[in-house]
């Protein structure tokens, strides 16, 4: 990142390559749209462009790209309350999504369609320590709560994700 | 002998990051490595100094409008007196909300404490200063609110100005607490604004004190929290 602050091309392609897969996994958590995702991967990466001179030397890069991505995440989402609904390729209204459909056969599958589930700050408890991998305290500053807060989202996401999977290993 | 069924938690297979798509990585570096140049922000000193120098000049503000109203001497160096003291405060509450730190003095736990304690020392020095009271229905009603009421108005405005220029000098460079280091703005900018009517106006009448230049410190921390959110996170 400081390679980059100073103006290397090579070192933010370094920083796109290794930070992007776990950017990319966080903004499709929460969006659940490929598409969305990209586009705040975008959204994301013109900020970190333009703040990067205000990036504290030697500080965590991850927690403070993921901190810059929930921000522009949310305010996308602000603003797409009061814009109308797009209509989808062939001119019809988009689907609501059915989100109480049975879980798929896949544990993989299965285990996405249950994350999905989860109240979003269960959700991006988990996503943050058990899938981009930061740990509590870093997943704490990310949020803007508390390590205490964090720990019991991610308990109590894991007790609701826990029962929505017997339902898969009844079934399978 | 009872079996436990296995925990469907343990060993699962968690989604792995995914790379996002040829075309858009290729449009994210094309955009950012173009013309890329050093780029360094001000330094933390720099803009910590641009606003003590804005709550500064809207301390001399008071000063002149007291010397104007022909506020007593001693009222006016006892005003500069605090303003300069709590002008040492203002800048330590800065360093600790905005300076880049790590450790324990970055911390959010530590920013919570100074929005916490900032407010509650600030109304305690208000009471201290107070040489007067009157019961509150007496200051309620005739001349005394209206004039609360005006200096009131008064300290907003500058408070404002300071705290704007605090969110200013340090705008998107905060994603992790925006709202909290944006309170601290306000709570800076209420106590800039309060000083400086403070040395400019001549009551130290206690109701006085807490409702035009004690309240207008939370009020404003309130609104840095809202606009903190939005202009300090890049």
């Amino acid at each position: 990142m400081e390679r980059y602050v100073d103006g290397e091309a090579e070192a933010f392609e370094f920083l796109y390559r290794r930070v992007s897969p776990n950017l990319m996994g966080y903004l499709l958590r929460l969006t659940r749209n490929r598409e969305r995702a990209e586009d705040l991967l975008q959204i994301t990466f013109s900020k970190i462009h333009r703040a990067r001179g205000s990036f504290l030397k030697g500080a965590p890069v991850l927690p403070w790209i993921l901190a810059i991505a929930r921000r522009s995440f949310l305010d996308e989402r602000r603003s797409a309350q009061v814009r109308t609904e797009d209509l989808s390729p062939d001119g019809s209204l988009p689907e609501q999504q059915n989100e109480e459909r049975p879980l798929p056969a896949e544990l993989s599958d299965a285990l996405d369609v249950a994350l999905g589930r989860l109240p979003e700050n269960y959700r991006e408890a988990i996503v943050l320590t058990k899938i981009t991998g930061l740990s509590v305290a870093e997943a704490a500053s990310v949020l803007g709560a508390t390590e205490t807060a964090v720990k019991l989202r991610v308990h109590r996401g894991y007790t609701q994700l826990r029962k929505e999977l017997e339902q898969y290993s009844r079934t399978s | 002998m009872s079996m436990h069924p296995p925990d469907p938690l343990a060993d699962l297979p968690w989604p792995k990051p995914e790379a996002p798509s040829e075309a858009v990585s290729a449009r994210i570096c094309g955009a950012c490595t173009k013309n890329l140049c050093a780029k360094r922000g001000l330094s933390a000193a720099s803009r910590l100094s641009f606003c003590l120098v804005v709550s500064g000049l809207m301390a001399s503000i008071g000063y002149w409008f007291g010397v104007r109203h022909h506020r007593s001497e001693l009222g006016l160096r006892t005003g500069v007196y605090s303003a300069v003291a709590w002008g040492l405060v203002q800048a330590a509450v800065l360093f600790i909300a905005f300076a880049p730190r790590r450790g324990l003095l970055g911390s959010r736990s530590v920013r919570v404490a100074v929005a916490v304690v900032l407010p509650l020392l600030f109304l305690g020095y208000l009471s201290y200063a107070a040489w007067s009271y009157v019961p509150f229905a007496e200051f309620a009603h005739g001349a005394r609110a209206s004039h609360a009421f005006s200096c009131g108005l008064i300290a907003l405005g500058v408070g404002a100005i300071v705290g704007g220029s605090v969110l200013l000098a340090w705008r998107g460079t905060n994603p992790l607490t925006p709202g909290l280091s944006g309170t601290l703005a306000g709570f800076v900018g209420g106590i800039g604004g309060a000083l400086a009517i403070g040395i400019g106006c001549p009551s130290h009448e206690a109701w006085h004190l807490w409702a035009a230049h004690g309240l207008i410190v939370l009020a404003l921390g309130l609104m840095g929290f809202g606009v903190g959110r939005r202009l300090l996170s890049p």
